[in-house]
């Protein structure tokens, strides 16, 4: 079974990120742990300085966004997000590592790329759907509104500002223009992460149920933006660093990687989910199968497309045709089942951080409509049968009555001829006794000849059928060696072939009473009833009847279910048996 | 008496014609098919018609509906229909509604030349003669139902003879009694049958529906 994705990403050209060794997502991890060890390193060994506790929350940040980067980024190879995540991580290192380094170029480096992360950080939180591609065109315009505070400005603002480090870069030392950079610089950048904020908040807002779950690290994100926004609008207010704000921005920021990593990889298919999942697709009627799936996969808009291998196209569940195809937020998982086209479900294109969900819901819907065609096929294979079966039967009916016919008009006349012929033989033969005698003795073979192919001839096809059921129920009544009673009330004919088979039940069934029954009467009821054409034989006889005093039956039975009809034979000991055969009627 | 012979075997068509016409019967026409037969029987009505319940084109009840259809443009044209087999339902078939003069025999009976004859004569005259096999079968045993119960022995094999279309005495001859016994017996088998004094003839052939209807 194989199951094909395709995303609204897959038509457009992207370079593979994929490809990737263990050893290689192995040395990163090194390297961002040897960072993480080489910022932690001074805050705690350093014996100067009292250990603070911000200042190692702050530390881990890099670190944990380096680690759930990389694990994001080994598990989805096809998404940028785990590279924008990594890269955050060391961007979050690269502030602290060049504060360790002496001199006065590391320091004006510093001074410029303290808020780096914020270029991988913000696209991370942008682009969670979009797997790390910027598709908006709003997001360009937000890097910028951050570019302007952190580049631009930051550059001027040290071309004037007076640090406490060698300034490279400083050129016109004055504090007011610095004082005043600083203050536009952080204006712009609070304006720039309310604009982000809104941004996701929008989206948030506008998100269908399977995004907004998929959206939740960038909530997540927002928030500590927020916090970040707040601690800079209390700089600018009160002049001061608030210390509380300052730690739930720090604590809030380690939250990131932690929910990012639980949305993005915990599958939402646990052990027991799945389970349920085949329990109820698997089994799901076709009526069923889809709002079972959009409950499994937690898209209500789900729509699902049957493929129609006799005009080769996919069809909604009214019949019509339907164009499947990714687009926009749809995506597309196309059911297959031996490199046969099944189907295929339209999804939300968010749920591809889920493809481990997203399969299984796949192959379960693989089951149920591979399961609704088998049905939907077997049962065209058993109508097939039932009506080849019909066909055989009235095949040999027809043949039957060819034969019957053929011995009527052929042999029957013939030899009737030959004994009028001898007849008028025997006139002429005159007084000689001994020719007498031998055309008398002809005249009586021939006359016993006639009567074996008579019974011959209604044994093969019953003639008298073409005078009514009545007329050859009647007949074999009357015929029977245990004295039978007619009870017709059918006033409109059976259909010919239906009229054939109850009389060769009705005389199997009064073969059967003479050979076993020890009945003293018989009797033959045809009737209408619920919609049913009932033949009976019952007798008054010793009952107790097994299927060794039928075999005839058997056969019968295969005739009678062939017209769709039933037999049934109850023989209860010392009641007598019944033998009931019956037929759907329509009036 | 003149008759008019239909059946499609030739071989059968002449040997009949040929048996009755040494028997002294004059056979006005002979018929392969039902509308030459009606077309016979129309050009000049016969006193019997002799026909082949099969026929062409279906072989399967074309005589009957011919009958029907001679029985409706001439009522007193006798019809003596013939079978390779005959069945006590189609007798009730085609004696249903008016039995005076029809017959149903079994198409062996015509070698029997001189009992045929008598059977043409009979129906001619507007009797009623049903195939012996079909009446024995109708009396076989306890079968008989209703009023047929309640005849004797002697009174059935006397009703058998009635409904083959023999005269009373024709019945006393074969039976071996006296005709006034026969009459005895068959004016109490009218009784018990409950048929009313209809004249003989009619009662006969009255006799011989309830037979046929049980």
């Amino acid at each position: 079974m194989t199951r094909n994705r395709e995303t609204a990403d897959s038509a457009r050209a992207s370079f593979p990120l994929d490809g990737h060794g263990v050893a290689f997502f192995a040395v990163l991890l090194a390297v961002a742990l040897a960072g993480e060890v080489l910022v932690l390193r001074p805050l705690v060994l350093d014996p100067d300085a009292p250990v603070s506790g911000i200042d190692i929350v702050f530390g881990l940040v890099g670190g944990s966004f380096a680690v759930a980067g990389l694990v994001a980024w080994h598990k989805r190879p096809d998404s940028y997000t785990g590279v924008l995540m990594t890269a955050t991580g060391f961007a979050f290192f690269v502030s602290p590592l060049l504060r360790q380094v002496d001199g006065a170029l590391a320091f004006t480096v510093w001074s410029l790329l303290v808020d780096l992360w914020i270029f991988f950080y913000v696209p991370l939180l942008l682009t969670l759907l979009t797997r790390g591609r910027m598709r908006s065109p709003i997001e360009p315009w937000l890097l910028v509104a951050y570019a302007v505070p952190l580049v631009l400005l930051q550059v001027i603002w040290m071309m004037f500002a007076e640090l406490e480090g060698d300034n490279l870069l400083l050129a016109f030392p004055d504090e007011d223009v610095a004082h005043v950079l600083d203050r536009a610089q952080r204006s712009l950048l609070i304006a720039a992460l309310a604009a982000t904020v809104v941004v996701i908040a929008i989206r948030w807002w506008r998100a269908s149920t399977p995004r907004r779950r998929a959206l939740l690290p960038s909530i997540a994100g927002a928030l500590t933006l927020l916090m970040f926004g707040a601690l800079l609008t209390n700089d600018l207010v009160t002049g001061e660093r608030s210390e509380p704000l300052l730690w739930v921005t720090a604590l809030s920021l380690l939250t990131v990687p932690i929910a990012f990593l639980v949305g993005q990889l915990r599958s939402r298919l646990a052990r027991g989910a799945l389970a349920d999942l085949f329990r109820s697709i698997g089994g799901a009627r076709p009526d069923e199968l889809r709002p079972a799936l959009a409950r499994a996969l937690g898209d209500p808009d789900l729509a699902v497309a049957y493929w129609r291998s006799d005009t080769g196209g996919y069809i909604g569940p009214d019949g019509a045709p339907v164009v499947v195809e990714a687009g926009g937020e749809r995506a597309v998982a196309r059911v297959e089942r031996d490199g046969r086209p099944l189907g295929a479900l339209l999804y939300d294109g968010s749920l591809d951080d889920d493809p481990e969900l997203v399969e299984a819901v796949t192959a379960a819907a693989a089951i149920a409509i591979d399961n609704a065609r088998l049905l939907a096929e077997t049962e065209a294979q058993l109508a097939e049968i039932k009506a080849s079966r019909e066909r055989i039967v009235a095949a040999g009916d027809a043949e039957r009555r060819r034969l019957e016919r053929n011995l009527h008009d052929g042999a029957q006349q013939r030899l009737v001829g030959i004994a009028l012929q001898l007849r008028l033989l025997q006139n002429r033969v005159g007084d000689d006794p001994s020719a007498q005698e031998l055309v008398t003795t002809a005249s009586d073979e021939l006359a016993h000849s006639l009567s074996e192919l008579r019974e011959l001839a209604r044994g093969i096809h019953p003639a008298v059928l073409e005078h009514g059921l009545r007329a050859a129920l009647d007949a074999v009544a009357t015929r029977a060696p245990v004295p039978t009673s007619l009870e017709y009330e059918l006033t409109a004919p059976l259909p010919e072939q239906v009229e054939l088979a109850a009389y060769f039940v009705v005389c199997e069934a009064l073969a059967n009473v003479a050979k076993y029954a020890q009945a003293g009467h018989a009797t033959i009821r045809v009737r209408r009833f619920d919609g049913l054409a009932e033949v009976e034989v019952a007798d008054d006889g010793v009952g107790g009847a097994d299927e060794s005093h039928g075999s005839g039956l058997r056969g019968l039975a295969d005739r009678v279910e062939a017209l769709d009809g039933r037999l049934r034979v109850s023989s209860p000991a010392g009641v007598g048996t019944t033998v009931r055969a019956e037929f759907p009627c329509a009036s | 008496m003149r008759i008019v012979i239909a059946d499609d075997n030739l071989l059968v068509r002449r040997g009949i014609a040929a048996l009755l016409e040494e028997a002294g019967i004059d056979v006005a026409a002979q018929a392969g098919d039902m509308d030459e037969l009606l077309a016979a029987v129309d050009a000049a009505p016969p006193d019997v018609a002799i026909v082949d319940i099969r026929m062409p084109p279906t072989h399967t009840d074309e005589g009957l509906r011919a009958a029907h259809a001679i029985r409706e443009r001439h009522p007193g044209v006798g019809i003596v229909v013939l079978s390779q087999h005959v069945e006590t339902g189609i007798a009730a078939r085609v004696l249903a509604e008016h039995p005076a003069g029809l017959g149903y025999l079994l198409k062996d009976r015509v070698t029997d030349v001189a009992e045929f004859v008598s059977t043409l004569r009979h129906v001619a005259a507007g009797g009623t003669a049903l195939d012996p096999q079909v009446i024995s079968r109708l009396l076989a045993g306890d079968r008989a139902e209703g009023p047929l119960r309640d005849l004797t022995e002697r009174e059935r094999e006397v009703l058998q003879l009635v409904a083959e279309g023999h005269s009373n005495p024709a019945i006393a001859e074969r039976l071996e009694i006296t005709r006034r016994s026969t009459e005895k017996h068959v004016s109490s088998i009218f009784t018990k049958l409950g048929l009313p004094d209809t004249g003989s003839e009619n009662r006969r052939v009255l006799a011989v529906l309830t037979l046929l209807r049980g």
